[in-house]
């Protein structure tokens, strides 16, 4: 068979498999199911942009969350002043895009751990920055009473609306990354993440492109963050900082960051764990708040490093692998 | 108070600061120079001094002892991490060992929340709480106590450093890693070494500066990171460290005192992000060029 029309089925696959969900489930758990699909999506389609700057780029940004929250927080501001939900999301992304320009194109001349303590730096800049600015942010408390999402007329809220619209945003991103790495674009920034040294040799304008998918990512962050806030109608301080990224790197190392679809495999396999984690360990432990979840994404984290670096995809990639061969032994024989 | 009393006692509280970001410096850089791994349990190891001390206090034993029993304690925690997760990995790259100390940071993070709660949590002063005054501004014991274990720690690990024949391999291992492995040193002791001397140093300051500022599950990631700021702006070399940890505390003294609390934390993040794009522009090629 072709790959292509592999790919091809692999998608009709998905996108069936996604779009009967809600009918197929039985209608007692259809909120909950509706509901934790609809988070699956929006991180998942941040884990893709992270995955995509990290591990296809070799640009190790921590501050992808920064870029969520920014985000989410200019939509939350401007929604709540009245502005149409379709302007303060464009107004947001124009503003995070210009923001990411401000400080990629100085912070992308660094390298390695330089970068990854200036980002982690700069995440850190932010979550202390948000609730320090009183009465804009909202403090502490954060964004409360944010107007749901309205587009030419439709009122979207509830699970039922956002499961389609998130899973939308989030297949799109998919299939948009899929063709952008299989262009000039992304061939160039496969390029330098292997060598830095050939690819400026060949022509490719390295400084250029680093800064190029810096923003792309950024502003898909900040439309994720502003479907987010519209979803969950409030913003808060906490739901961007430290914890995030280590969900986000979670995700991203379990579902194996060298393929595209993992980060999004990863999301999956992760907030269903942390839901596993809610319902059966919520009683046992004295607290429950993202620290917690954090912690548990820490052993995932590390176990997964030692054990298996490729993630789930790798190993994926590895059982089919074996599979053809056992196939062609049968053949053989 | 008149002005001058009031500035004193900023930089007073400022150069308190400052010693507490050189040791965790000094932690950071002894880890990051023989391992290259940037080790981000730094900050987590000067909360669990801290904690421990507290926990093990409770428990009815007396300071001196319960901080004993942390720093081992510590020591060993910091040598598991380091053989069970650090050295087992398959395809060591600067961002697999950063994200799995990260990780690390978070799981025990998440242990001491469960364990103790949020609470803020403190130990009594070593030394009473009779204050001292000089020029109108106001000094308590353990300040002297945090300046008195910098001194201790910066003379003591340059001697080490210098004139011991452990120190010395240390150090040659340091500048060249291949080469001191050709001549016999034993590496993966010296990666164990270090770790356990990071994680008894960052103990340590944590026993020690648990009076002054308190601990609680949080306070490790920034206290930490503000260690890292000292490292990296003094160039990975003690005296350096030293050098712009009581620069970077003294600067943060002020500002929280002059402008604004809430953004005192930012500051030292600024700092670092700040020199690191400054460091890339190379200032003194440039004059050169410019100059010829």
């Amino acid at each position: 068979m072709k790959p292509i029309r592999k790919i091809l089925h692999g998608w009709c696959f998905i996108v069936i498999a996604i779009g009967i969900l809600p009918f197929v489930v039985p209608g007692l758990y259809m909120h909950y199911i509706t509901g934790v699909m609809c988070f699956i999506a929006m991180y998942g389609a941040l884990a893709l942009g992270m995955g995509v700057l990290l591990e296809q780029a070799g640009l190790f940004s921590l501050a992808h969350p920064s870029w969520f929250g920014i985000g989410a927080y200019i939509t939350g501001i401007l929604a709540m002043r009245g502005i149409p939900s379709i302007a303060a999301i464009i107004i947001a992304a124009i503003s995070v895009a210009f923001l990411a320009y401000i400080i990629g194109a100085p912070l992308l001349r660094l390298k390695g751990y330089y970068l990854a303590c200036a980002t982690f730096a700069l995440l850190l800049i932010v979550d202390i920055t948000i609730p320090q600015l009183g009465s804009l942010t909202g403090g502490h408390d954060g964004l409360l009473g944010i107007p749901p999402l309205s587009i030419a007329g439709f009122v979207l809220k509830g699970d039922f609306h956002f499961y389609y619209l998130t899973w939308g945003l989030c297949l799109g991103t998919l299939w948009f990354l899929s063709n952008l790495m299989r262009s000039r674009f992304g061939r160039a920034i496969k390029s330098f993440n292997d060598s830095e040294v050939a690819s400026k040799s060949v022509g490719v304008n390295v400084s250029g492109y680093k800064l190029q998918v810096f923003i792309l990512t950024a502003v898909m962050a900040s439309f994720v963050g502003s479907f987010f806030c519209f979803y969950i109608r409030y913003a808060n301080p906490l739901m961007f900082g430290f914890p995030l990224m280590v969900e986000l790197v979670t995700m991203m190392i379990v579902g194996g960051g060298k393929t595209l679809y993992g980060p999004l495999l990863g999301s999956f396999v992760i907030l269903w764990v942390r839901e596993i984690i809610h319902i059966y360990l919520g009683k046992v432990l004295p607290v429950m708040n993202a620290q917690i979840d954090a912690t548990f994404f820490g052993v995932i984290i590390v176990v997964i490093l030692i054990f298996m670096p490729g993630g789930l995809a790798g190993w994926l990639d590895q059982l089919i692998q074996a599979g053809r061969k056992v196939r062609e032994r049968f053949a053989r024989a | 108070m008149t002005l001058f009393s009031v500035v004193v006692q900023y930089a007073i509280s400022g150069i308190t600061d400052g010693s507490i970001y050189a040791i965790i410096g000094i932690c950071w850089s002894v880890v990051y120079l023989i391992t290259k791994v940037l080790n981000f349990t730094t900050g987590e190891f000067v909360m669990l001094g801290g904690m421990l001390t507290w926990g093990f206090h409770r428990l009815g034993l007396g300071v001196f002892p319960a901080s004993l029993i942390a720093v081992a304690t510590t020591i060993c925690i910091a040598i598991v991490i380091e053989r069970a997760t650090i050295r087992p990995v398959r395809y060591p790259s600067e961002m697999t060992y950063m994200m799995i100390t990260i990780a690390l940071a978070s799981i025990i993070k998440g242990i001491v929340l469960l364990k103790w709660g949020t609470e803020v949590r403190k130990i009594d002063p070593f030394f009473g709480t009779d204050v001292l005054h000089i020029f109108g501004a106001a000094i308590t014991p353990q300040v002297l106590c945090v300046l008195g274990f910098l001194i201790i720690v910066t003379v003591g690990l340059t001697w080490f450093l210098n004139y011991t024949f452990f120190g010395k391999a240390l150090r040659a291992s340091a500048i060249n890693l291949t080469g001191a492995k050709l001549v016999g040193i034993n590496i993966n002791k010296f990666r164990l070494f270090c770790f356990g001397l990071a994680g008894g140093l960052g103990a340590m300051t944590g026993i020690v500066t648990t009076p002054i500022t308190f601990t609680g599950y949080q306070i490790g990631m920034l206290t930490g990171l503000k260690g890292l700021v000292a490292a990296i702006v003094g160039g990975w070399g003690i005296m350096g460290t030293v050098i712009s940890a009581l620069a970077l505390g003294l600067l943060e003294g002020f500002c929280a005192g002059f402008i604004s609390t809430g953004f005192k934390d930012v500051l030292a993040l600024l700092v670092m992000i700040i020199f690191l794009i400054i460091r890339t522009y190379s200032i003194t090629a440039k004059l050169r060029r410019t100059s010829s």
